[in-house]
């Protein structure tokens, strides 16, 4: 498919959208971060700037049937240039669109929620960081560009995460959070350069066209591969998925934004934006498929056990975006983007009414928030049911579709495990959500006296101010409007994507009924265990102590990579290198530097202010110069 | 015509005038320093913006013995915006004594004014009046300094070395009219080629290219530096590391692309000449204490990059070092800068009396940061981009070794920058020291200066096109 290049509005509108959000960030965090008002209004300025562009951008170009190309030439040489610039289609529109909506609502909500913190100005500026990042990536051209952008989201993400960075166990989850994308990012750097070795070209549009016909198929698949460890690493897939959980120390609305709805989907975003080229390689596909399996499957156990409510989320991010991978795996492009722009708006309100009790009642256990009264909250109590329903999957909230759309792509496929691996994932998915959803709405003894906080404050808040909890409760009504109207755009949003060409999808009308089954018979097992009157709230795997404890020690991955790191990295690696370091590099590189010391100390003792000695040196070197000159 | 004329020469002239008002400034007995300082600067910026509008201009001028083409007004943008620059960190001038400011400005738009006429000469005599316009105002401008005898001692140090390269440069210049009948550049250019081979030709060319190695502190004519920069006030410290180097480049490059690349053996004197500069400066640099001292011997080691760059006799190579011209500028320009803003009261600065300074300015800290890790040559800085492009072009003629011998340079030259940058943040000074108080038209000076320093790092492309233009106009034109 060849690109048109955009009219000049389109072009400035864009680019102007792009920008923007980075130089607020400079302005920002330069200028005004020791004052708070202007700050904030650069900020959300913005923010709304790029979220107008962006839903501009997608109605007037919602009929387009060629992607549009601005592309501008940074570095070029030998048989490789690079390009900067943006790439817009309908996959790039559509996240944009995602982008720019949640970071804005993110930034209102924030209003209320970061209220009175000190660095509050500073959060904003790595707020429009993050911003500036994201839609730089989202509407890249050119895969050198995304991953740039790329590290430049990972940095902000760890920014964001250690914001709180006097808690130790914040700046820890930065740094796992780092370390643990990067090692995925090492793998798509290495397929980076494989297809710049091989094509010469990295836009996107090349790879989608050409990379199939000009690489050998052994060849697609390792750079395809390759490319997807960076998918691993930062949608935080099997066996890359342990730093998700703990980079919930961040605000809690930097979670929404980050760790639920965009950032960790960018993973996602990569492979539906070099999907042809997946879709060359069966084998990449498959791999695909089973590493998304694996991780939703792992994710959910560990949901089903966790009482912190951010963890409970981050599972369920997790095991999404296991899913959306699932589904693009499986062959079907629309149901992972689908599944991408549903859970974007049900996870970020999922997120951001839990804010609202973190921040009400300062704790992050749902039993104790349960206890406390977070029922009498009524506008993030509905807000969080209806966003949990849309999880589950509820008809008709945007998940269901959404669901069903990954879930008819699992079935077309000819084992038929996955499709009953996707199905036990729906039923946990259910058990979990609905779990919570129970426990939040039928304390199991209330508690009359409100002011006994228990300990373990996650933020410090100053006073419930009205105007806070109306801003937060605003952004909470936004979301829910496009967790339930969402679902009902599937048609608008397969037509968009396929260029106004949807494919057939076969419809089974025993799926349906299955999935509307197991996702019942998954809120009624949670109803027995926690919602029915008089009900113990312990799960029904308490009484499988063993099968509990490996889902609340998350399999025994961190141990594993704990005792890995301890035995392999420090044990053989780092004791060989730092042998080798102190001995054959330090000892080489100290002789070295003596000497290079000692000869400066040398020729200085040569460069005596004597004038006299000077001005022969001159005339000895000219004179040899003239000798040279003359003997040839 | 007569207009058109004057618009050619609109750089010089806008030069010619201020030094005349400055003149007239210095005659009475009490002087206003504000009002020298703000007459200074608004010449200083008409003296830019006259560059600006000269830009584009071609001709010939007083018997076709001076030509303006764009490669002149490439250059004489730079000479102007440095000595704007320069200007622009004087103010308050701790380190000359009261009644000398006027004088101080005055000299330094001489200076200025000799190196623009300097980058336009093409012919003999007239380059070499114009290179004693600007090296005579120097000689004054050293010794103006407050204080203790060393800028005496530094002065006529200085005058001694410019003075023997001068003769050399004279005697040199003697033997290319002997040889050639001519002292015009296009006429030495149409024979020089042919008798390139008779070793009178050849010394002649090599002795007259000794004034400017002196200038841009070429072993073996690099002896002046560090006592002068040590000697002189931090001000015209970072005068002469900047502009004067950057006419020095010109004329290099205008004077040795009269052998219209033939001779190999005079390639082999300047790479020898070229490993010397950048092997010795980088050496001595390691163990200096004062951090002039340091960036003199540094600034030996960049004229050696810069000769890798001529030497190449290639467009490519030339470019590359007008280009490198321009970021040893940008780069050095930035640490005397910080120098000159930490040293309130003027005076000389030892490497550990930057301790703590991240603490003291954060914003000094990193602009000196930045600077040096430019000059370093590590990206994304202007530096990397020109010692990068200083070292294709000397590949591309096939010089491996000479681009080997510069990145080992490159990599002790890392030693010592990142020596004072250890200083600024991470050493604590031993007492308590008050924060330095930067203000705010040297804040925004500050951040232009590290925005530029990464702008021209990461999209060399615009400027790179202009000196690109500018070399191949100088290299078909003459």
């Amino acid at each position: 498919m060849t690109a048109v290049a955009p009219g000049s509005t389109i072009v400035w509108l864009t680019l102007a959208a792009m920008g923007l959000p980075f130089a607020a960030f400079l302005a920002i965090f330069f200028v005004t971060r020791p004052r708070l008002l202007p700050s904030l209004v650069i900020s959300l300025a913005c923010s709304a700037f790029s979220l107008a562009v962006a839903w501009w951008l997608l109605i007037h170009l919602r009929g387009i049937d060629a992607p549009l190309m601005f592309q501008a030439l940074w570095m070029h040489g030998g048989q490789a240039s690079i390009g900067f610039g943006f790439l817009l289609d309908p996959l790039s529109l559509v996240m944009l669109a995602i982008v720019t909506s949640i970071s804005f609502l993110v930034q209102v909500y924030s209003l209320g929620y970061m209220a009175g913190d000190p660095g509050m100005a500073k959060y904003y500026s790595f707020l429009s960081l993050f911003a500036w990042s994201m839609i730089g990536l989202v509407v890249a051209s050119n895969l050198m560009q995304l991953y740039i952008f790329w590290e430049l989201v990972g940095l902000s993400s760890y920014l964001l995460i250690g914001f709180w960075h006097q808690k130790f166990s914040a700046s820890q989850a930065g740094k796992k959070a780092f370390v643990m994308t990067r090692l995925g990012d090492l793998g798509f750097f290495l397929g980076i350069i494989v297809l710049l070795l091989n094509l010469g070209d990295l836009s996107i549009l090349g790879l989608n066209s050409q990379a199939a016909a000009k690489l050998s198929p052994a060849l697609l698949t390792a750079s395809a591969v390759l490319v997807f460890c960076g998918v691993v690493g930062k949608s935080a897939q099997f066996p890359l998925l342990t730093w998700l959980p703990d980079a919930m120390e961040g605000p809690t609305p930097v979670s929404a934004l980050l760790h639920s709805a965009t950032m960790v989907a960018a993973g996602v975003y990569l492979v539906s934006r070099l999907y042809p080229m997946y879709a060359a390689s069966a084998d990449a596909l498959a791999i695909m498929l089973a590493i998304g399996t694996v991780t939703m499957l792992l994710a959910s156990t560990m949901a089903m056990v966790a009482r912190d409510i951010k963890q409970v989320w981050a599972y369920s991010t997790v095991s999404q975006l296991g899913f959306m991978l699932m589904g693009l795996g499986a062959g079907s492009y629309f149901a992972g983007v689908f599944h991408l722009t549903t859970h974007a708006a049900f996870k970020a309100l999922l997120f951001l009414c839990s804010g609202v009790f973190i921040h009400h009642f300062g704790t992050n256990d749902f039993f104790d928030m349960s206890r406390q009264g977070a029922r009498h909250l009524r506008i993030p109590m509905v807000c969080i049911t209806i966003a949990g329903a849309a999880l589950a999957g509820v008809f008709p909230l945007a998940g269901f579709f959404s669901k069903e759309a990954v879930m008819g792509s699992l079935a077309e496929l000819d084992q038929g495990i996955w499709l009953w691996a996707g199905l036990l994932g729906a039923l946990l998915t259910a058990y979990y959500t609905f779990r919570l959803l129970f426990v939040m709405w039928r304390p199991l003894q209330p508690l009359q006296d409100k002011q006994s906080n228990p300990g373990h404050d996650d933020h410090q808040h100053s006073g419930h101010s009205s105007f806070g909890y109306g801003v937060m409760s605003a952004a909470l009504i936004v979301l829910a409007g496009f967790t339930i109207a969402l679902g009902f755009l599937g048609d608008k949003l397969i037509a968009f994507l396929h260029w106004q060409r949807p494919p057939q999808i076969p419809h089974h009308t025993w799926l349906l009924v299955t999935a509307i089954l197991v996702v019942l018979v998954g809120i009624a097992l949670a109803w027995w265990e926690f919602g029915r009157r008089g009900a113990a709230q312990e799960g029904f795997l308490r009484r499988f102590p063993a099968l509990e404890t490996l889902f609340a020690r998350r399999w025994y991955l961190d141990d594993l990579y704990r005792r890995l790191t301890d035995y392999v990295v420090y044990g053989v690696f780092s004791r060989l290198c730092t042998l080798n370091d102190r001995r054959v590099v330090d000892g080489a590189i100290d002789g070295v530097c003596r000497g290079t010391v000692g000869a400066g100390w040398l020729l200085s003792f040569l460069q005596s202010g004597l004038l006299q000695y000077n001005l022969f040196a001159m005339v000895l070197v000219i004179a040899l110069v003239g000798i040279y000159f003359l003997l040839l | 015509m007569i207009a058109r004329d004057f618009m050619l020469f609109l750089p010089e002239l806008t030069y010619l005038v201020a030094a005349l008002i400055l003149f007239f400034m210095c005659l009475p007995q009490k002087a206003d320093h504000k009002a020298i300082y703000a007459v200074a600067l608004a010449l200083a910026g008409l003296g830019v913006a006259g560059a600006l509008l000269g830009m584009g201009q071609e001709g010939h001028l007083f018997f076709d013995a001076y030509q303006v083409d764009l490669f002149s007004q490439v250059f004489k943008l730079i000479l102007a915006v440095a000595v704007l620059l320069v200007v622009g960190i004087c103010h308050g001038l701790a380190g000359v004594e009261d009644r000398y400011h006027a004088d101080f400005f005055l000299f330094l738009f001489t200076c200025g004014l000799g190196m623009m006429l300097m980058v336009s000469a093409v012919e003999l005599m007239t380059l070499y009046v114009a290179l004693e316009l600007s090296s005579f105002s120097l000689y004054i401008l050293v010794p103006l300094r407050r204080g203790d005898n060393l800028d005496v001692e530094a002065g006529v140090k200085y005058l001694f070395i410019g003075i023997t390269a001068s003769c050399v440069m004279l005697f040199g210049m003697s033997y290319i009219f002997g040889v050639s009948h001519t002292t015009y550049l296009a006429g030495i250019m149409d024979r020089l080629p042919l008798i390139i081979q008779q070793p009178a030709a050849m010394i002649g060319l090599m002795l007259t290219l000794s004034g400017f190695f002196f200038k841009l502190a070429v072993f073996p004519f690099h002896f002046w530096a560090p006592d002068v920069y040590q000697g002189a006030a931090n001000q015209v410290a970072a005068f002469i590391a900047t502009a004067s180097k950057a006419a020095a480049v010109a004329l290099l490059i205008r004077l040795t692309a009269l052998t219209g690349g033939t001779s190999l053996y005079f390639i082999d004197v300047l790479m020898v000449l070229c490993v010397a500069s950048m092997t010795l400066g980088n050496l001595v640099a390691i163990v200096q204490k004062g951090i002039k001292r340091m960036l003199a011997y540094s600034s030996v080691a960049h004229a050696g990059y810069v000769l890798m760059g001529i030497l190449t006799m290639s467009e490519l190579g030339y470019s590359a070092a007008v280009f490198y011209s321009m970021a040893y500028m940008l780069m050095n320009f930035a640490a005397f800068g910080v120098v000159v803003m930490v040293a309130t009261s003027g005076q000389n600065l030892a490497i550990s009396d930057l301790a703590g300074l991240h603490k003291r300015s954060p914003l000094l800290a990193l602009t000196l940061m930045i600077a040096l890790f430019s000059l370093a040559g590590i990206p994304p800085t202007v530096g990397f981009t020109g010692k990068f492009l200083v070292f294709a072009g000397a590949m591309q003629q096939g010089y491996f070794w000479l681009v080997l011998v510069g990145m080992i340079n490159a990599t002790i030259s890392l030693y010592y920058y990142l020596m004072v940058i250890k200083a600024a943040y991470l050493s604590e000074s031993p007492a308590e020291l008050p924060p330095l108080v930067v203000s705010m038209p040297l804040r925004l000076l500050n951040y232009l200066l590290i925005a530029a320093m990464v702008y021209f790092g990461v999209c060399p492309g615009g400027f790179l096109d202009l000196a690109q233009a500018a070399v191949r106009g100088m290299m078909g034109g003459d």
